[in-house]
């Protein structure tokens, strides 16, 4: 369990001892309470009066946790897979490398689309974070940060800012000028503030919101203009290594995954952790939602990618094969969702058939592994970046 | 628990373990402890209370998501080079 050091998000009144301090908001039978810290501790002894000891909420977990199994068990009448058997199979694939941007002098760790659908962000072990054009190969603008391993980058909707962070547990938002001779760096604004590396950040619907997840077994919500810190979302209990927004249609809600091998979905508004998934057997790299926000799918260290639907509440697939085995670093859908593209630690990119859950295709070229890759907005190709210091648009 | 950056023997290694970085803590105090089993009694009896779908109705959803959009989805249909500007069309001529 990850220890809170950033400032609580409100100050106020207490609900039982009406002193103003700084208050923890916690759920209790679902009814949000703020108490000061004092009062939530009074609140723990209480409980143990009251004969509910350590033992017996275990107990109690344990119970509640087969139960959660057996409803999951009661609705699994069928695979995914074996549903799919009638659909017709994809046809070959031919997506080949179109463009290959050189220009980082090392590990190119995280990339971004932006919304026109040509401009992409990337950063890297350097401290370089570079905005490139993806038809033309144009840089269009470079930033150094002060810091190396930046392992987070995130182009703002509206083309106009990035935000980028990494080992300085800091998540900065760059605004980009039209003017080429500005120095970009003196323009950079300090967002998020987390106690350990940011691993992964995102904008919202808008530029002013901006999400972050972290080596500090956090995730959090921060206001771009203001720097505050809207929510946090506690819940994993090691780094969290990737976050995912639902698409806008359905809602406020993202998914996590991280070192405890958990993915967690959220609630935006209250902070709370609606669902939790647990069937990988090491890290979770990348996680990601299917077109639809009905599904997610997510990338391990286990060598298997999985996919997930939120209705259903469980695992509905696993991508794997007995000659794959290294790790995938990052997934992403293909337009219809139908292809799921996960990049991996051999340096290769396979592309899996999402509903029969078979490999359609293998995509060489990269000369080390991949870190990240994202489809284009609008389906056309597929972005990786690599830890061979290039980036390579597919399509 | 070991952070992911510490992992210098797994080759898997995310950054150099040359790089000193704080683990993340997980001491508990006793008084803890019980809140943070109480949050997880919480946590599960929220979870336990779902609704949910059969994988089946999931599956049907889901293949019809796919079904719906496969027309217009460039990378497992393919579109014509003349509307994909990543692919090149005809050679330029470098006078």
């Amino acid at each position: 369990m990850c220890d809170q050091t950033f400032l609580a998000a409100t100050f106020g009144p207490c609900d039982n001892c009406s002193k103003a301090s700084p208050l923890m908001n916690i759920y209790l039978k679902n009814e949000p309470i703020n108490y000061c810290s004092f009062c939530v501790e009074m609140m723990a002894c209480q409980g143990l009066q009251k004969g509910e000891t350590l033992t017996s909420l275990k107990k109690e977990s344990e119970t509640l946790k087969k139960k959660l199994e057996e409803e999951r068990g009661k609705l699994t009448d069928v695979e995914l897979h074996q549903v799919a058997e009638k659909v017709e199979a994809v046809a070959a694939l031919s997506i080949k490398t179109r463009r290959v941007l050189k220009g980082h002098g090392n590990k190119v760790l995280c990339m971004d689309w932006c919304k026109d659908k040509r401009r992409l962000v990337s950063s890297s072990q350097d401290g370089k974070v570079i905005v490139w054009d993806g038809f033309t190969l144009n840089k269009e603008h470079g930033v150094t940060l002060p810091c190396t391993w930046v392992m987070a980058c995130a182009y703002a909707p509206s083309g106009c800012a990035v935000a980028c962070g990494g080992l300085d547990n800091k998540c900065s938002v760059v605004p980009l000028s039209l003017d080429r001779t500005e120095n970009l760096a003196a323009k950079k604004k300090s967002v998020a503030m987390h106690t350990n590396y940011v691993s992964g950040c995102s904008f919202t619907n808008s530029d002013m919101q901006l999400l972050t997840s972290s080596g500090d077994g956090t995730c959090a919500l921060w206001d771009v203009e203001s720097g505050q810190l809207l929510q946090s979302f506690h819940g994993h209990t090691a780094d969290v290594l990737s976050l995912d927004l639902a698409p806008s249609e359905t809602g406020n809600t993202f998914v996590s995954g991280g070192c405890d091998m958990k993915a967690n979905v959220w609630d935006m508004r209250s902070g709370q952790n609606i669902q939790s998934f647990e069937s990988h057997e090491s890290d979770i790299n990348c996680v990601k939602y299917y077109p639809s926000g009905d599904a997610f799918a997510s990338a391990s260290d286990d060598a298997t990618c999985r996919f997930y639907d939120l209705r259903a509440d469980r695992e509905v697939a696993v991508y794997q094969k007995d000659s794959i085995i290294f790790g995938a670093s990052s997934v992403d859908f293909s337009l219809s969702g139908r292809l799921l593209f996960a990049g991996y630690n051999d340096y290769t990119i396979n592309v899996w058939d999402v509903l029969k859950g078979n490999r359609v295709s293998v995509l060489f070229g990269h000369e080390n592994r991949i870190s990240r890759l994202r489809v284009s907005p609008d389906g056309t190709a597929l972005c990786s970046a690599s830890w061979d210091n290039t980036l390579r648009i597919w399509a | 628990m070991s952070s992911k950056l510490h992992s210098s023997n797994n080759i898997n290694q995310r950054i150099p373990s040359s790089c000193e970085l704080p683990r993340m803590s997980s001491k508990l105090h006793s008084s803890n402890n019980i809140n943070h089993a109480r949050r997880m009694v919480q946590q599960l009896r929220m979870e336990a209370s779902r609704e949910r779908i059969k994988v089946s109705k999931a599956s049907a959803d889901l293949m019809n998501y796919c079904h719906e959009h496969a027309r217009t989805d460039p990378l497992l249909v393919g579109i014509p080079t003349s509307d994909n500007p990543f692919k090149d069309k005809k050679p330029c001529i470098i006078l």
